[in-house]
């Protein structure tokens, strides 16, 4: 297995989230907005960003970009494939290649979600999933395909249920100390969350995310150059996108059916960077429902189906004293969820410090994207050049 | 069958046959003259061997419970469903352990993985559109 030998870092990050339904300006502008907001961060002019990448069927393609932001040249715009938030992470792997292939020299990773522009997320990422054989059987939506399969970890492997409490408790803490997330200065109610309505079992209202309006970005750049820039680099260390053999949009015959897609993945993640779990100081685990979230750590290595319950435990998961904190902004559950793209701006405030809910000493920071996805992907930052 | 012919709707796969056979209230399913894999989703050319030839069986719509989730929100295009509705994976083990989808009907006391259930062919109602479908039925529950 190659190491990872892409030198790129993330020089600026912006994001401009609203609740759904409320944004000032059309998708487009907003987009805008968070791009211009990300290349000030860096301290780096819009007009020299010469690339582009998103994923989940983003639907401002890049070109249309060039009038507002100044574009002297397009050289690169791509898009990660699915549906889903499985592409988050991969999406800065696009960026990696471009740059350091020498195809692109300043790539702005992305993603955009106005409700009236784009519609509801969840009827758009199934959108894209559906099929006749999943309508006939009433499956519709993201939480029934993800229902399913949590149906199984629980009943079939017995992973206790208490456990996701543990995770959604995790991000609300988190949130609740986040002055950006949605669920600022709200702890999450323990006794609602056992009550909430369910949606569709095992799931109840707070073990799904809730969309919101906005836009996320960051700039990637060469390393070397990355260290003119304004603001500490953060280094991608680390990325891998894909699907095992025998997983994928397989009309629910998946192999490894309760898992979250990962085993490929987080393999080849780990031997690219010659890191291990034990080496991660902190992840932004992509949550578009609570057993997605503790099957994403148990294919990343932090856990199995045996122990999940030691490790998933809600003094674990937090800042700044936990053995693996995670969602530190508040993750899609309580900061807000535009398709992900605010758990990778978080990834990079964490390593520069800037973080609400800081991790001390944090070196690296793991991107786990939209688990369940039938393309996933991950990634790891650090604010050090560690291969 | 007692079921009226179905309207057979467009498919980008290889599963076209699916579709013909559930209209006409079968159960149909491919596998490869190859190397006798049974493949669902259906495949126009077998991966593992490479043959392009694959044929399609009439099975038995009989299994056990993979997975199951019961649905209480109110989702865009459901409405004619009818609220809660059991959606199942069920595997089948004549078929080398392949996987159908549909609605459970009937009696749910025993719902569980691993609990044997039979299909009948019928249609699921989609924003509007109907959608020919297997309709489960628990072991020993009345339908
Ligand atoms: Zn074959």
């Amino acid at each position: 297995m190659t190491r990872f030998n892409a030198r790129v870092a993330v020089a600026g990050v912006g994001l401009r989230q609203y609740k759904r339904a409320q944004a000032p300006l059309p998708e487009r502008g907003v987009l805008v907005r968070a791009i211009v907001d990300a290349c000030e961060d860096a301290g780096f002019d819009p007009a020299e960003v010469d690339g582009f990448v998103a994923y989940g069927d983003d639907k401002n393609e890049p070109v249309r970009l060039m009038s507002d932001l100044g574009t002297k040249e397009l050289c690169w715009s791509s898009q990660v494939w699915g549906g889903g938030g499985g592409g988050i992470a991969g999406a800065f792997g696009h960026a990696a290649a471009a740059i350091s292939s020498g195809q692109a020299s300043a790539v702005i990773v992305f993603r955009t979600l106005v409700q009236s522009n784009s519609g509801r997320l969840s009827g758009a990422v199934m959108a894209h999933h559906l099929n006749d054989h999943l309508l006939g059987a009433g499956l519709i939506s993201p939480a029934q395909p993800c229902a399913l399969r949590a149906q199984r970890l629980f009943e079939h492997h017995q992973v206790p249920r208490s456990v996701t409490e543990e995770l959604v408790r995790a991000s609300y803490y988190h949130g609740a100390r986040n002055p950006n997330a949605v669920s600022y200065g709200k702890e999450l109610d323990l006794d609602a969350y056992r009550t909430a309505r369910w949606i569709a079992e095992p799931f109840r209202l707070f073990d799904c995310s809730r969309e919101n309006d906005g836009a996320g970005a960051l700039l990637l750049v060469s390393a070397e150059r990355a260290r003119d820039l304004r603001k500490k680099p953060v280094h991608l260390v680390g990325v891998a996108q894909g699907a095992g053999k025998g997983w994928g949009d397989l009309l629910e015959n998946d192999d490894d059916y309760a898992s979250a897609g990962f085993a490929s993945v987080a393999r080849r993640l780990w031997a690219q960077t010659g890191l291990t779990p034990d080496d991660i100081d902190c992840a932004q685990l992509y949550e578009n429902f609570s057993a997605q979230g503790i099957a994403s750590l148990i294919d990343h290595g932090f856990c199995n189906y045996e122990n999940v319950a030691e490790f998933v435990r809600f003094e674990n998961l937090i800042a700044p004293g936990g053995t693996l904190p995670v969602n530190t902004a508040g993750g899609n559950f309580a900061e807000g969820f535009i398709h992900g793209i605010g758990m990778a701006v978080e990834a990079v405030r964490q390593l520069r410090g800037e973080s609400a809910n800081p991790v001390p000493g944090a070196r690296t920071c793991l991107l786990a994207g939209g688990p369940g996805a039938p393309t996933v992907s991950s990634a790891i930052f650090s604010n050090e050049v560690i291969n | 069958m007692s079921e009226p012919m179905l309207a057979v709707r467009h498919t980008t796969g290889a599963d076209g046959p699916y579709w013909r056979a559930l209209a006409a209230g079968r159960v149909e399913l491919p596998r490869c003259a190859g190397c006798g894999r049974w493949h669902w989703p259906a495949v126009f050319r077998c991966g593992e061997c490479g043959s392009w030839d694959q044929q399609w069986h009439a099975v038995e719509p009989e299994g056990t419970v993979f997975s199951w989730t019961r649905t209480w929100h109110a989702f865009d295009g459901s409405e004619k469903i009818g609220l809660p509705f059991v959606s199942l994976v069920v595997e089948l083990p004549q078929c080398g352990g392949r996987r159908l989808l549909g609605l459970l009907e009937g009696e749910a006391g025993g719902l569980r993985i691993g609990a044997a259930v039979r299909a009948r062919v019928a249609e699921t109602e989609i924003w509007g559109e109907r959608i020919p479908a297997l309709r489960w039925t628990l072991s020993g529950a009345s339908s």
